[in-house]
Parts: structure tokens; sequence; C-alpha cells
């Protein structure tokens, strides 16, 4: 038993801190009443509004929390894919073809330091309040990422794997199928993660700014109409999606693309 | 190798012209102010609003308070984060108490914290601290422990077996040698810091980059809009490359 206990002493700890942590909120709220429910409510009333909207409870927001979450995913999945369709090719063209680089990184850098959330205002002036706005901002979002980490991958290409295949005379076309693009894939990957990472943030804010449904309407809504318990359990909601989002990338990568560390991103 | 330089700043400088030029044309055969202005107006008008107020102020203030915000934020996060991510890395006790509190924080983007923050502290500037403050924490916390975990277990020892205190241990190497790793975050967060100050300014403020943006938005004046964001990617531009500089002149002995 003292074994067992010293073993997991610090798992022990962990867990002693969240229940802490827990109990001070419902001691706050519930017990002492010393927190106003506007400004923090309590666990327990999460849990009841958690449960409420998830079996498909509409008020007072207008939709149900399945609702919620599937409109967000279509903006966040259709703006990723997007940027990396785009992102991918373009890094890797810019970093394999000096002409082409000469023309587009020029421009790719002078919209790189702008930051997707500044694009919201001229999207929706361009496509109205609608999916194809907030697919662009999303857009924004994701294929810088793409894009940094595919031109960086590429670049890392051993000069030596390079020559070696000269030297059995591989075409150009060859050389970059066979060698830089594999070379590259862990870094791709790692740039895919962060563009869905991001494209999960620019989506929060998009939906923040305008929009009518979704997880950032949902908790904007939260907060105009006085109920936090909606606005935590949409937060909640948010990062347990991004969590699980980053989680199945990171698997894929671990799958299918050999070589290369996670650590490896910036 | 010096005529290839030549060659890239030429070709920059083209492209860029060429970009400009295409622009111009195109807005001209569109002629819709609204939807596309003139990049000639866009840029003339950019530098108007140093000197005419938008709103309040001029783009000087606009600039300013928006640094400002990020500023605060950004100060209280390094110092936050540095002692939260040192604690975890050196300390398992530490580490056991903040860690799992610190991830589940951690997945939620800072900006849907707005609602939550302007609930708490009002629509001044104090819930845009804290939401500024989110979003770059927790880069600096997450760099700052992996830099004291990386920490070479030889050089501890070493220290260790010439007879350093805890102490010196402490102060002479852990925290040195995951100096690299701090700066690193530390540009991270600038960046995530000026992303936030846009973010939140945008959803709720009265003066401030993101709300000149903002504003341009519901007056459907796209030139402010624009004008704006030029702005924004400058500053943006010019914070990346100041800690880089700070980085390098700092840190000229690591060769990362």
């Amino acid at each position: 038993m003292k074994i067992l206990f010293k073993k997991n002493k610090y798992r022990l700890i962990s867990l002693l801190s969240l229940l802490v942590v827990i109990f001070i909120w419902i001691f706050v709220t519930d017990i002492s009443h010393a927190v106003s429910p506007l400004i923090l409510p309590s666990p327990i009333k999460v849990i009841q509004t958690f449960v409420y909207k998830l079996q498909g409870g509409t008020i007072p927001d207008g939709a149900s929390l399945l609702n919620h979450i599937a409109s967000s995913l279509k903006v966040a999945l259709g703006g990723f894919l997007a940027g990396v369709i785009i992102g991918v090719p373009l890094g890797i063209g810019m970093a394999w073809n000096q002409k082409f680089e000469r023309i587009a990184k020029p421009l790719f850098d002078l919209i790189r330091p702008i930051p997707a959330l500044a694009w919201i205002p001229l999207m929706i002036l361009w496509l109205g309040i609608g999916y194809a706005s907030k697919v662009g901002i999303v857009f924004f979002a994701s294929v810088i990422s793409a894009t940094v980490n595919s031109y960086t991958g590429i670049r890392r290409t051993s000069e030596v794997h390079l020559w070696v295949a000269q030297t059995f005379g591989a075409t150009r076309n060859q050389m970059l199928f066979k060698i830089a693009i594999p070379t590259a894939m862990p870094l791709i990957f790692t740039g895919l993660r962060l563009a869905l990472g991001s494209s999960w943030v620019a989506l929060v804010a998009a939906e923040l700014v305008a929009a009518t449904s979704g997880l950032g309407y949902m908790i904007q809504m939260g907060r105009m109409l006085g109920r936090p318990d909606i606005i935590i359990v949409g937060m909640l909601t948010i990062g347990v999606i991004g969590l699980l989002m980053s989680k199945v990338l990171e698997f894929l990568q671990k799958k299918f693309v050999k070589g290369g560390r996670l650590e490896d991103e910036k | 190798m010096k005529s290839e330089k030549k060659k890239n700043i030429i070709a920059t400088l083209l492209t860029i012209a060429g970009f400009l030029l295409v622009w111009q044309l195109v807005s001209m055969a569109v002629d819709n102010a609204a939807f596309l202005p003139k990049a000639s107006v866009i840029v003339l008008e950019f530098f108007k609003t140093f000197v005419n107020p938008v709103g309040k102020y001029t783009m000087t203030m606009h600039i300013l308070i928006s640094l400002y915000r990020v500023g605060v934020a950004f100060i209280l996060a390094t110092l936050v984060g540095i002692m939260m991510g040192v604690g975890m890395g050196y300390s398992k006790l530490v580490e056991a108490i903040l860690y799992p509190l610190f991830e589940i924080i951690r997945p939620i983007p800072p900006l849907a914290w707005i609602p939550m923050s302007i609930l708490w502290f009002g629509l001044g500037d104090a819930s845009k601290f804290f939401i500024i403050f989110l979003g770059s924490f927790s880069f600096i916390t997450l760099n700052t422990y992996d830099g004291t975990k990386n920490v070479d277990r030889e050089l501890i020892g070493a220290a260790r077996m010439l007879g350093a205190s805890e102490r010196q241990v402490f102060f002479k190497v852990v925290l040195p040698s995951s100096v690299p790793y701090i700066f690193a975050g530390l540009q991270i967060a600038v960046t995530a810091g000026w992303s936030s100050v846009v973010g939140a300014e945008m959803v709720r403020s009265d003066e401030g980059v993101g709300w000149l943006i903002v504003m341009g938005m519901n007056k459907g004046n796209t030139i402010q809009i624009m004008v704006g964001m030029l702005a924004i990617g400058i500053i943006g531009f010019l914070l990346a490359q100041l800690t880089t500089l700070v980085e390098r002149r700092l840190l000229a002995w690591n060769d990362q």
C-alpha cells in the first residue's frame, strides 16, 4: 500500500489539485453564494446546461449543442482544407522553383503579418455574413502555417541526397517527388496541425464578430443574455473539440509519416 | 552570391510594384470604391490618418493604445509564464499541482474568453488585458517548461559534484540553459498577443486598431478597413522583427 502510494504520489496530488479547484468553485457559488450566478455559475448548473444542450435543447440561443458544433466544424474544415490545398503546393513550389519564389514570396510575406482576424471585416464586406466569408477567414488562418511549414520542409532537403539522385540520372521531377517531398513530410504534417489549430481559433473569432450559429455565436449569445453557464459550456466544448482535432492529426502523422519528430515544429 | 542577393531584392521590388499596379488597374476597371478601393487611395489615406483623426484619435494614437494593451498584458504574461514554466519544469510537486489545470485551460482559444472576461472585468481595458494575457501566456509557460525540463542532466550533475548548492544549480545552470527556449516562447507570444488585441478590440472597444477595422465594416467603409489592415500588418511585422533582433543581441552565444 505504501509503495503504491509513493509511486502514484504525484498523480494523487494532481487529482487533489483538480478536486480543490472544483470544490472552491462549488463553495463560492452554491454553498456561500459569495459570487453572483451572473458572474460565475456553479459547476452543477454548468453540467445541467451541458446535458440540456446536448439533448437538443434550443433555449436560449436557438440551436442545440450538436447543431452549433456541426455548423462550426463545417466552416472550420472547409477553410482548413482550402488553406491546405493552396498552402502546401504554394510552399513546395516556392521552395523548389527559384523563379516562382521570386514572384510569390514577396506577396506571401506581404500577407503573412496580417492576423487572420483582421480579415474579418473585409471578408464580410466582400462575401456577406454567410458560409463563404467565414471559410475565407479560416482560410487565411490555415494557409499561412501550411505554406510556411511546407516551404521550410522542402528547404531542409539534404543536398547530398539530391546530388546522389542527380548522379544516378534522376529528373528534376523525380527528385522532387522521391526525395524533397518525403523529406518534408514530417514538417508538412506539423504545418497541417498548426493550420488546424489556427483555423479553429479564427473560426471562433469569426463567429464572435458575425454569425447566426456556431459555438462562437453561442458564447456571444450567452453573454448578451446574461447566461454564463452557456458561455462556459461553449468554451469547454470549443477546447475539447480543438484538442480532439489535434489528436486525430497527431495520430495520422504517427501512422502514415515515417521519420521526423513531433518536436520539429516552428 | 552577392549578385544573387541583389537579384532577389530587385525581384521583390518588381513583384510588389507589379502587384500594386494590377490592383490599381483592376480597381479602376471595377470602379466601385466600396468593393475594391484603388491602391493609391489606400496608401494616401493611410498617411492621412496620421494627421486626421479617425473616430476620437489619429492613427498614431490608435496604434499606441493597442500597443499599450499588448505591452501591459505581455509583461504580466512573461512574468507569470516564466514563473509557472520554471516551477513546473523544476519541481515535480509544482508540476503535479499546476500542470493538469494548465492543460485544461490551454486548448481554449484566448478569444473564446472574450464573453466571460466582459462579464468579469467589464468593457474596459482590464478585460482586454486578460484576453491578451491568456493569448500569450500559454506559449511562454510551455516553452519555459520545455526548456527547464530539457536541461542537460550532466551539467546539473557536474555542478552538484563540484559542490554547488540547489540555489546555485538553479540560477547558474537551469535558468541560463532554458533562456533560448524562453525567447522562442516570447517570440510566438508577441505575435499571438498582437493578434489577440486585434480580436479583443474587434469584439468590444472604442479605440485601437481592431476597432478601426470593425468600425470600417459597420460603416461599409472599405478604405478604412484596408488602411487598418495595413497598419496591423506593419506593426505585427515590426514586432516580430524586434523580438528577433533582441534575441540575436542577447543570445549571440546560442547558435541555434
